[in-house]
């Protein structure tokens, strides 16, 4: 089965720097999303926002990659938050911790009003 | 290639698929149309997908271990009230469970990011065991109840 990539765009919002991420979240993502954070963190981004389509698959393999960029965002003092979260990718986010360090937002338009009123 | 299969019942379908990562999707599509023809609600229906698909990946990766020839057997059943799902791989088992991931000391690299599969699936699912199965199967089991909310 063949593999898919994500298309992932980065849009400046005023001092927010918006991840849009076409596709799945996998093991297969990690080019692309690390890829994707290293030219945002390169450019100076302080706060991030994550945007999936609410139709994407998650898995365990995405989970580690999104950990691991909350990992680098925790080292690099950066304030990141996630939008376009599905129900049930909502309630997995929640049960293996990744909302206590970084927010869910219910649009994209909260998410970029939230976090640029937000000190880093 | 000889495929080795365990015993089904009846009514129990089952779906012989290979062995590599993207495949989970078939057995996540096929175990919500049973589940859906059941009356299981929308909300456990993704509990039921991401179970699956947690288990078949466990089974590619550290059951099969990148065996190019291994299979990955699904086969889910409902009897009492109850969906049986159980996944099939052709490694040794898990020697131990993996302890839950902590996201803390994972985030102050003490950790690996590892252990959210099995994590999730004894988060999702109403019961989890796994053991070595008639043959040379290993097989991970897991169920849920019709009438839990």
């Amino acid at each position: 089965m063949q593999k898919q990539a994500n298309e992932i765009k980065l849009e400046k919002h005023g001092d927010v720097t918006l991840l849009d991420i076409k596709g799945d979240v996998t093991s297969f993502s990690e080019p692309s999303l690390n890829s994707a954070y290293k030219d945002s963190s390169s450019s100076g981004a302080k706060k991030l926002l994550l945007r999936f389509q609410e139709d994407a698959y998650i898995n365990s393999g995405g989970i580690a990659l999104l950990i691991q960029i909350l990992a680098q965002t925790k080292r690099n003092n950066q304030k990141i938050g996630v939008t376009g979260v599905s129900d049930h990718f909502k309630k997995v986010f929640h049960m293996v911790g990744i909302t206590r360090f970084a927010t869910i937002y219910p649009t994209q338009d909260e998410a970029l009003k939230a976090l640029s009123s937000a000190a880093v | 290639m000889r495929i080795i299969s365990p015993p089904l019942e009846k009514e129990t379908v089952a779906f012989t698929l290979p062995s590599m990562l993207g495949y989970e999707h078939i057995a996540m599509g096929g175990l919500a149309a049973f589940a859906k023809r059941l009356g299981f609600s929308p909300s456990r229906i993704e509990d039921l997908k991401t179970a699956v698909a947690e288990a078949y990946i466990n089974a590619v990766q550290h059951g099969n271990k990148g065996k190019a020839d291994a299979r990955v057997i699904v086969a889910f059943n409902f009897k009492d009230g109850i969906l049986g799902i159980s996944v099939f791989d052709e490694g040794d088992g898990l020697k131990e469970e993996p302890k839950d991931p902590d996201i803390e000391r994972i985030l102050d690299d003490l950790d690996l990011p590892t252990g959210f599969g099995v994590f999730l699936i004894k988060r999702l699912m109403d019961k989890f065991e796994y053991r070595k199965s008639s043959g040379q199967l290993n097989e991970i089991r897991m169920s849920m109840n019709l009438r839990t909310p």
